[in-house]
């Protein structure tokens, strides 16, 4: 899990340096609220998976990157709320639409785009493309790792 | 002439078409499965996009159901399994 990948791109975080974060947010997570209690489930996964992207966006750097600093900001403020980091409805302005001249199909999809990246909302096309390319990274590197830990806790 | 126009209309700093295309060759090259299934072919950008946030949605459901399993795992547990130990161990 921890071995180093050479291939990767040093712009990505290493996954020790996510595991790590991780980890610790899972081990605070079971001192408040011990995995052993059966009721809950529900909080339980969402407690994980907010961890995740949160670890994910401290691994990255915090706030050196938009979709970063967007996503630990959303987390700060909707604490004991459902998250969804990936859902968040963007409208476009007709202002917004008329002034763009490309094809109504690309500005479309990049729009939905912008609903996928967190901050994506506020962002030029040409930073929105650059950060999906780094938050892309960050989020397959953060399910390598949840899958090497659900790998290495499964029972044999 | 419609050009000088729309020239006009638009005042915050926007990426030209090829500029725009280049960007989207750079996204097409982390997309595995775009990269693999049409390198010859030229993807189209709004696909190259489509495919992009098909790719997102993919992992953030994965999140979620490795969350799902995580729970489970460290819930389910048997305190003296070999497991427990490391579930100790990696959360000291």
């Amino acid at each position: 899990m921890a071995s180093a990948d050479k291939l990767i791109n040093t712009d990505v975080p290493e996954k020790d340096v996510f595991a790590f974060h991780f980890l610790q947010s899972l081990s605070n997570l079971r001192k408040q609220n011990p995995f052993d209690t059966p009721d809950q489930k529900n909080y339980r996964v969402r407690k994980i998976k907010k961890a995740a992207y949160v670890s994910m966006a401290r691994a990255a750097g915090g706030s050196s990157r938009l979709w970063s600093r967007a996503l630990l900001r959303r987390a700060d403020k909707d604490d004991n709320k459902i998250v969804r980091f990936s859902r968040r409805k963007w409208k476009i302005s007709s202002k917004r639409r008329r002034s763009n001249q490309r094809a109504p199909v690309v500005e479309e999809a990049a729009e939905r785009l912008r609903n996928l990246v967190p901050g994506g909302g506020g962002m030029e096309t040409s930073k929105l493309m650059e950060e999906t390319a780094h938050y892309i990274k960050c989020l397959s590197m953060q399910v390598k790792v949840m899958q090497c830990l659900v790998d290495g806790l499964s029972p044999k | 002439m419609s050009n000088r126009r729309s020239r006009q209309s638009s005042s915050a700093p926007r990426i030209s078409d090829n500029q725009m295309i280049d960007l989207v060759s750079k996204l097409r090259q982390i997309l595995p499965e775009i990269g693999q299934r049409r390198r010859s072919d030229k993807a189209s950008a709004s696909k190259v996009l489509q495919e992009t946030c098909n790719y997102i949605r993919n992992l953030n459901r994965e999140v979620d159901n490795l969350s799902e399993r995580l729970s489970q795992l460290l819930e389910s547990v048997d305190e003296d399994s070999p497991e427990a130990a490391v579930i100790r161990s990696l959360l000291m």
